[in-house]
C-alpha cells in the first residue's frame, strides 16, 4: 500500500519533471473543504490535494476520523474556510496528526476567511442563538471578489512554503485571475435577472452568493442556526410564503430536503438544490463550472 | 488536604475565566477553550462498580480550560466535581502538556491525563452514549483509567492511520488490595503499550481498530501471613488469606479505583462508524466493541490447590448507536465481566451480563436527554440475580465548542 503511494508519487514527480521542467518540490495539501481543494489546483497544478469532506457533507460536523489525521500527518500545508467552521475537528486532526508544519498560519496552516472580511460579525454570541460565529459566516467561497483575494493570499503562502516553485504559482495565479476576471461579467450579466428575487434557504450557507447577485433570503428553514426544521418554524415559513413575493426554496447539497419540500408542496413554490461546492452536482467540476451550475439552477425557477 | 485546597484553588481560577465578556471575544483556536459540562440524573438502580447511586443525583460535572501555550505547547486541565453520599469531591481529571512541534510524527503528553488504552477510555464520559461505562471498564479500569505520568506517540507517515504509544503511569488507583497497609508497591506501577490502525471504506464508512497492553506492576493480589492473627512467624508459607480484592468504592469510600486487577491486561478493541455520504448531521451509525483480559492477579505463593478455576478475569462489550434524525439517537449495548472473587483461601467465579437500550433526545449539538434501560444478571455477583435499573439523565455543555475524537 505504502510502496505503490510512493511508487505513484515517484511516477507523478517523475512525469511532472518531464512534461513541465518542474524541479521544485511537490508540495502536500490537505484541504478542510473542496472548494479550496478546488482553488489549490488551479494555483498549484502539480500539488498533491486532498479534500477532508465533500459536497455531500455538512462541514460544521465532521468525524476527526483516522484517513484525516493520516492525510494530516503528511501535509505539508492545509487549507481551511476558516472562522470557526472547522472548530469540531479541526483541532483535534491537528492534535492527533502531530506535524509541527501545520499548526500554525506562520507556517502550513491558511484560513481563506482570515485574508478577507466577512458577513454578519457578531459583536457578542449566546448559544440560545443558535451555533452561529462570532467571526462571521465562513461559507465566504460564493463571493468572487473575496475569492480571488484568497487565491491571491493562498498563492503567496504556497511560494512561502515552496520557493523554488515561485515563478510556476505566479504564472498559474495570473493564469486563473484573468480567467476568473473574465468570467464574473459574464455570471453578473447571467444573474441580473435575478436581482432583487426573495428566497426562503437553509442556514446561511449561499450569505456571500444572495449577497454578489442582490438575492434577498427572507426566512430560513432552520429555526436557529445549526438546528434542524421543526414542524412550528415550517409552519410559520408557509405562513409568509403565502405573501407570494417567494421566488424559490433553496438549500444545500449536504442538507436535507424533506423541510424544503415539505414547504415547497404547501406553497407550490420550486425547491432548488444548489451545490455547495465543486462535486456537489454532476456539472461542478471546478470552480468555474459551480458558479456556471449555480447560476444556471437558480435561473431555471424564473 | 492540602491537594484539596489545590484543586478547589484550579477551580476558582477556571470559573474566574468563564465569563461573558471573555466567550464574546474571537474565539480563535488559540485562545483559550473555556468549557462545562452539567450532568444530572435519575435513576431508579445502581450499577455494580459504577459510580451514580440510585435516586436524584448529578454525574460528573466537568469544567476545562485549554490552550495553545505558546507555540511549542498545548494545556489542558479538566476539573471534575462529583457527588458521593452528600459529599462534594473536587478532582482532577486532566492536567496536562503536549508537545505540538515535535519532528517526524512524535509527541509527548505529561501531567495527568487519559490512557489512550483502548477505544473509549481515552474519551470524556459525557460523550458516552450510555449512562455508564460498559462492565468490562468499570471491573478492571475504574471506570476510565487517568493518572499522573508521561506518554510517547507516534504517527506513522502513511495513508493508513497507524499510530503507536507507549505510558507510563503511577498507577495507584489500579493497586491491588493492601488491607493491611504492608505493602510495597513499586512508584512506577503502570506501563502501557498500544497501537492503533484505522481508514475510510468508500464515502460512507470509516474504521479504526487497536490492540492494546497493560502492565500492573501492582497489580497481583499479595498473600499475606496466614498466622497474623495467632502467631506472626510461626509458618514460613504463606497463604492467601481473607478478602483480598480492591473494592474501592467499599472501603474507602469513593475512589475511581479498579475493582479487579492483575499483572498484565490484553485489550483489542474497534469502531466503525457509518453515515450516508459521510453527512453525519442528519443519520449516522457507530458500532463499538472491546475485548480485555486481565491475567496473573493470584498471589505468586498461591497453593495449586486454592488456584482458581479459571487463570484470568475477562470482560468485553459491544454497542451500536443510531442517530436517526439530528434530535433522536438510539442505542444498544450488551457487556459482560467474568471475573474470579477471591473469598477467604479461595477464588470464586462470578459474572455479570449487562444488556441496555438507550433512547436520546439532542435539542441541539450541545444538549442531550437521555432515557436508558438496564438489565443485569448476575451470576455470584454482589446479589444481583436478574435487575432492572431505568435512567433518565441530562447532560449539557456550555462554553467553548470541543472539538470531539473519533
Amino acid at each position: 500500500m505504502r510502496i505503490n503511494s510512493n511508487l505513484a508519487k515517484l511516477a507523478a514527480v517523475a512525469l511532472s519533471v518531464t512534461y513541465t521542467g518542474l524541479a521544485h518540490a511537490e508540495l502536500n495539501v490537505f484541504a478542510c473543504e473542496p472548494e479550496y481543494a478546488a482553488l489549490t489546483k488551479e494555483l498549484a497544478p502539480t500539488a498533491s490535494i486532498y479534500s477532508a469532506t465533500t459536497a455531500l457533507q455538512d462541514p460544521h460536523q465532521v468525524q476527526a476520523r483516522p484517513s484525516l489525521i493520516a492525510k494530516m500527518r503528511q501535509a505539508d500545508l492545509v487549507v481551511c474556510a476558516g472562522a470557526d467552521l472547522e472548530v469540531g475537528w479541526l483541532p483535534m486532526l491537528q492534535m492527533k496528526s502531530a506535524n509541527a508544519k501545520v499548526r500554525s498560519t506562520d507556517h502550513g496552516l491558511f484560513f481563506a476567511a482570515d485574508q478577507i472580511e466577512t458577513l454578519d460579525k457578531l459583536a457578542s454570541v449566546d448559544r440560545s442563538m443558535g451555533d452561529v460565529h462570532v467571526q462571521g459566516n465562513p461559507h465566504i467561497h460564493f463571493d468572487p471578489t473575496r475569492l480571488l483575494k484568497v487565491a491571491t493570499a493562498l498563492s503567496a503562502k504556497l511560494t512561502q512554503l515552496d520557493p523554488a516553485g515561485a515563478a510556476d504559482y505566479q504564472k498559474s495565479l495570473a493564469d486563473f485571475t484573468t480567467r476568473w476576471q473574465a468570467a464574473v461579467p459574464r455570471w453578473e450579466a447571467q444573474a441580473k435577472g435575478l436581482q432583487g428575487k426573495k428566497v426562503i434557504a437553509y442556514h446561511s450557507s449561499f450569505r456571500y452568493l444572495f449577497n454578489w447577485i442582490g438575492i434577498e433570503q427572507v426566512a430560513d428553514l432552520e429555526p436557529k442556526p445549526g438546528l434542524a426544521p421543526t414542524s412550528g418554524h415550517l409552519a410559520s415559513l408557509l405562513t409568509r410564503a403565502e405573501q407570494g413575493d417567494i421566488l424559490a426554496v433553496v438549500v444545500a447539497s449536504y442538507q436535507d430536503e424533506r423541510g424544503a419540500k415539505w414547504l415547497g408542496e404547501k406553497a407550490n413554490l420550486p425547491v432548488v438544490m444548489l451545490p455547495m461546492s465543486v462535486g456537489g452536482n454532476d456539472k461542478s467540476q471546478d470552480l468555474f463550472s459551480l458558479y456556471d451550475s449555480v447560476i444556471s439552477l437558480l435561473n431555471g425557477v424564473k | 488536604m492540602t491537594v484539596l485546597n489545590t484543586r478547589i484553588s484550579l477551580v476558582a481560577l477556571a470559573c474566574a475565566f468563564v465569563s461573558p465578556s471573555l466567550l464574546a471575544e474571537d474565539s480563535s483556536l488559540t485562545n483559550p477553550a473555556i468549557s462545562a459540562v452539567l450532568n444530572g440524573y435519575y435513576q431508579t438502580g445502581e450499577r455494580p462498580l459504577a459510580e451514580s447511586p440510585d435516586g436524584f443525583g448529578l454525574g460528573e460535572t466537568e469544567l476545562a480550560m485549554s490552550a495553545n501555550i505558546d507555540d511549542m505547547f498545548y494545556g489542558k486541565i479538566t476539573a471534575v466535581v462529583e457527588m458521593h453520599d452528600g459529599d462534594t469531591e473536587l478532582n482532577l481529571e486532566e492536567a496536562f502538556i503536549q508537545t505540538m512541534a515535535m519532528p517526524a510524527g512524535l509527541s509527548i503528553r505529561g501531567g495527568r491525563f487519559l490512557s489512550d488504552i483502548g477505544y473509549l477510555n481515552n474519551q470524556h464520559l459525557h460523550t458516552d452514549s450510555f449512562t455508564d461505562r460498559p462492565v468490562v471498564y468499570r471491573a478492571f479500569l475504574g471506570g476510565h483509567y487517568f493518572d499522573d505520568g508521561i506518554r510517547f506517540n507516534y504517527v506513522a507517515p502513511t495513508d493508513l492511520y497507524w499510530t503507536m504509544g507507549v505510558e507510563a503511569f503511577k498507577g495507584d488507583s489500579l493497586r491491588a488490595a493492601d488491607e493491611h497497609g504492608e505493602r510495597e508497591f513499586k512508584k512506577v506501577g503502570v506501563y502501557t503499550l498500544y497501537s492503533k490502525i484505522g481508514g475510510d471504506i468508500g464515502d460512507n464508512s470509516s474504521w479504526q481498530a487497536g490492540l492494546s497492553y497493560l502492565r500492573n506492576e501492582n497489580g497481583q493480589v499479595t498473600a499475606h501471613e496466614e498466622g497474623e492473627h495467632e502467631d506472626e512467624h510461626a509458618h514460613g508459607d504463606e497463604h492467601a488469606h481473607g478478602d483480598e480484592h480492591a473494592h474501592g468504592d467499599e472501603h474507602e469510600g469513593h475512589s475511581h479505583a479498579a475493582s479487579y486487577t492483575g499483572k498484565n491486561t490484553y485489550g483489542a478493541d474497534f469502531v466503525y462508524k457509518w453515515a450516508p455520504n459521510g453527512n453525519y448531521k442528519y443519520q449516522n451509525l457507530t458500532v463499538s466493541g472491546e475485548y480485555y483480559r486481565v491475567s496473573d492477579f493470584t498471589p505468586i505463593d498461591l497453593h495449586p490447590e486454592d488456584a482458581p478455576s479459571q487463570d484470568y478475569h475477562q470482560g468485553w462489550y459491544l454497542s451500536s448507536v443510531y442517530q436517526f434524525t439530528p434530535s433522536w439517537s438510539a442505542g444498544v449495548r450488551y457487556g459482560e465481566a467474568d471475573t474470579q472473587e477471591l473469598h477467604g483461601d479461595h477464588f470464586h467465579g462470578q459474572k455479570l451480563k449487562e444488556s441496555e437500550v438507550s433512547l436520546a433526545w439532542h435539542s441541539s449539538h450541545f444538549s442531550t436527554v437521555r432515557f436508558q434501560y438496564t438489565n443485569q444478571k448476575g451470576t455470584n455477583f454482589d446479589g444481583i440475580e436478574d435487575d432492572n435499573i431505568f435512567t433518565i439523565q441530562y447532560i449539557m455543555s456550555l462554553g467553548a465548542h470541543g472539538a470531539h475524537q473519533f
